[in-house]
């Protein structure tokens, strides 16, 4: 499903252009039992994965778009393959007009790659000979590389621990140190796997806040994934959902929270301790006078609920939530499971 | 485009060197154990074939001082892939096996630049070497070679062909990593300590099959045994200086082709696993 307007855009101002890229992985399956050892050895059963299935998408210059899924969607099949580390076996896949595998050198000069388990950090190193094992392998002119780490640095502050140990950075500094490695080149597009993993409140936080400073002043356009969906609805208007390796949804928040029921929560205080009965919203609890209702407000209008509410009793107060996003998309997995 | 190359390749020598220092300088106590042990370490490997010498005052048609001159030699061999191909360049396998060729292929320049500069470590991996170049000056001492610049020349060219004959047969053997990852993660271990165990003895007086099989399957003999023999005469066949450099291009171009079909398979299949352990130090 596509059905935002993305593939509206003019073309010059597509970055990242992936049309009908499939992949498919071989996993050879083994028996446990000790008759089938010979089979296991010399005739192995083969399942194929089909890791990504026909997948077109387009991403604009500027944009920042959460590409989210359950575990084995394929979310770090697409991001091997914009890193240049990956070939599809069907389709096209285009990033600033480069073919990624086939014009690596070139191609990752001009994209930046972290990947929030691993680090480009030289371990036994401080943090400033990283960037200069940075500088030099990336031939960075020195104009360039100078006004970067500045900017890095007053975005990121990292100057507090420019000359520690990366081994002894915390993994809040050391994501922040990572993400200022692979900036310094002045990357046009940057792909984010995983970037808040592990990391505490505050760390996250710095760190959402960077990717989204980044790309309000410099216009870097953002690809990121995440399991923590409040962290990706921060951060980005767009996300891209998929499942089982298939496009399942592409637009924004607002848009996935209608399509896959908006779900809300209604808090109704009464002069009375019995709840109110109100067809169309699942009572969920009562504290004292204050009860607590889920309704799908897709199907059931706020207006109607407090019409029923009334006819039954004196309101006192009344409030409605949103669901937190993670919730809705736990709903969306787990819909798509069945 | 080739002397943009050079450029790169100092300019990246150069920084390597630089982290190399700085990590070796990193305290006082660490830079005097680290040689200590590096020196231990040397004299150590090289003490078998240096007493037998000694005992039997020379091994087979080797004199003494010839024998200390292949020491020397295969030290230095040894001690130039531990300088320049350190960080598990040499052993690919774990590389390519854990998954850590992700961080190569996302570097703007080429695979055979990343591979000849990522792993230099001159200050480091210094000892073999140094211990290298002494066993050579000290053999030097009693054989008084008086050296013309085309012996000069076939020194070093052979000296560069024993490391390269090493290094594509590691390059060789490590690049199944890419098919069988996990398998063949460590295949670059037990070869490269066979390599290390063998690589002093002299193997005159085995049987034609034995040595066909020292330099061809195994090629044990093109660290020091080979290259020694015709630099110091043992071989007066005007081709016996040539042969190491021919077996380094063959092996050379059978390791490039396996490593490029290796290549083409990892952009297909990519790694499946990924540990951080080994990745620069």
């Amino acid at each position: 499903m596509n059905g935002s307007d993305h593939n509206a855009t003019a073309p010059w101002d597509i970055v990242v252009e992936l049309k009908g890229v499939s992949k498919t992985f071989r996993q050879r399956q083994r028996s446990a039992h000790l008759k089938d050892v010979a089979r296991n050895l010399f005739r192995p059963v083969i399942r194929e994965v089909r890791a990504l299935q026909n997948i077109t998408l387009t991403i604009r210059r500027g944009e920042i778009v959460a590409y989210a899924g359950p575990n084995g969607a394929g979310k770090s099949t697409t991001v091997k393959m914009l890193s240049a580390m990956l070939a599809p076996d069907v389709g096209t896949v285009r990033v600033l007009g480069y073919d990624p595998v086939r014009q690596r050198e070139a191609y990752v000069n001009r994209i930046g790659v972290v990947f929030g388990q691993r680090t480009e950090l030289w371990w036994d190193h401080p943090v400033a000979a990283s960037f200069e094992w940075k500088r030099v392998v990336w031939d960075i002119p020195t104009e360039r590389y100078e006004r970067m780490v500045g900017v890095v640095k007053e975005l990121l502050g990292i100057g507090e621990f420019f000359n520690s140990l990366a081994r002894e950075l915390s993994l809040g500094q050391r994501m922040r140190a990572d993400l200022a490695l692979a900036l310094l080149h002045e990357p046009e597009i940057l792909f984010l796997d995983e970037p808040t993993l592990g990391l505490d409140v505050l760390a996250k936080r710095n760190v959402l806040q960077f990717v989204k400073d980044l790309n309000r002043q410099h216009r870097v356009t953002v690809m990121l994934t995440s399991h923590d969906m409040s962290d990706l609805e921060q951060l980005a208007e767009r996300i891209v959902m998929i499942d089982k390796g298939r496009l399942a949804f592409d637009g924004d928040f607002d848009r996935l929270r209608r399509e896959f029921a908006d779900r809300r929560h209604l808090f109704i205080e009464t002069t009375a301790d019995r709840y109110p009965e109100l067809t169309g919203a699942r009572w969920i609890e009562s504290v004292g006078c204050r009860h607590e209702y889920q309704f799908d407000a897709t199907h059931v209008n706020l207006v109607t609920l407090l019409e029923q509410a009334a006819t039954q009793t004196t309101i006192l107060d009344v409030e409605t939530h949103r669901a937190p996003i993670d919730d809705v998309i736990a709903d969306i997995y787990e819909h798509w499971q069945k | 485009m080739a002397a943009r190359y050079m450029r790169r390749l100092f300019a990246l020598w150069c920084m390597y060197a630089w982290l190399d220092l700085m990590w070796v300088t990193r305290s006082f106590q660490s830079f005097v154990l680290y040689f200590c042990g590096e020196t231990i370490v040397a004299i150590a490997a090289l003490s078998s074939t240096l007493l037998l010498a000694e005992r039997f005052n020379g091994l087979g048609p080797w004199s003494k001082p010839q024998l200390i001159f292949m020491l020397g030699y295969a030290a230095l061999v040894f001690g130039l892939l531990d300088m320049f191909f350190g960080f598990n360049v040499l052993f690919i396998g774990r590389r390519l096996g854990r998954g850590q060729f992700d961080h190569t292929l996302v570097q703007p320049q080429p695979i055979w630049l990343a591979l000849l500069t990522d792993g230099f470590n001159p200050f480091g991996a210094s000892g073999p070497f140094l211990t290298g170049i002494i066993l050579i000056s000290w053999a030097n001492s009693f054989l008084l070679l008086t050296p013309t610049l085309m012996w000069l020349f076939l020194f070093v060219l052979n000296v560069v062909s024993s490391v390269s004959v090493v290094l594509s047969v590691s390059f060789f053997w490590g690049s199944l990593a890419f098919f069988a990852p996990r398998a063949a993660e460590e295949i670059n271990t037990p070869l490269l300590r066979m390599f290390d165990h063998l690589k002093l003895f002299p193997l005159d007086g085995l049987s034609a099959g034995m040595v066909s099989g020292l330099l061809t399957a195994v090629p044990v003999g093109f660290i020091a045994w080979y290259p020694c023999r015709a630099l110091l005469g043992l071989d007066s066949a005007w081709h016996a200086p040539y042969l190491t450099p021919l077996a380094a291009l063959g092996f050379g171009l059978l390791a490039s082709k396996l490593f490029i079909q290796g290549m083409r398979h990892y952009e297909r299949i990519g790694s499946q696993r990924y540990r951080a352990m080994g990745h620069r130090g």
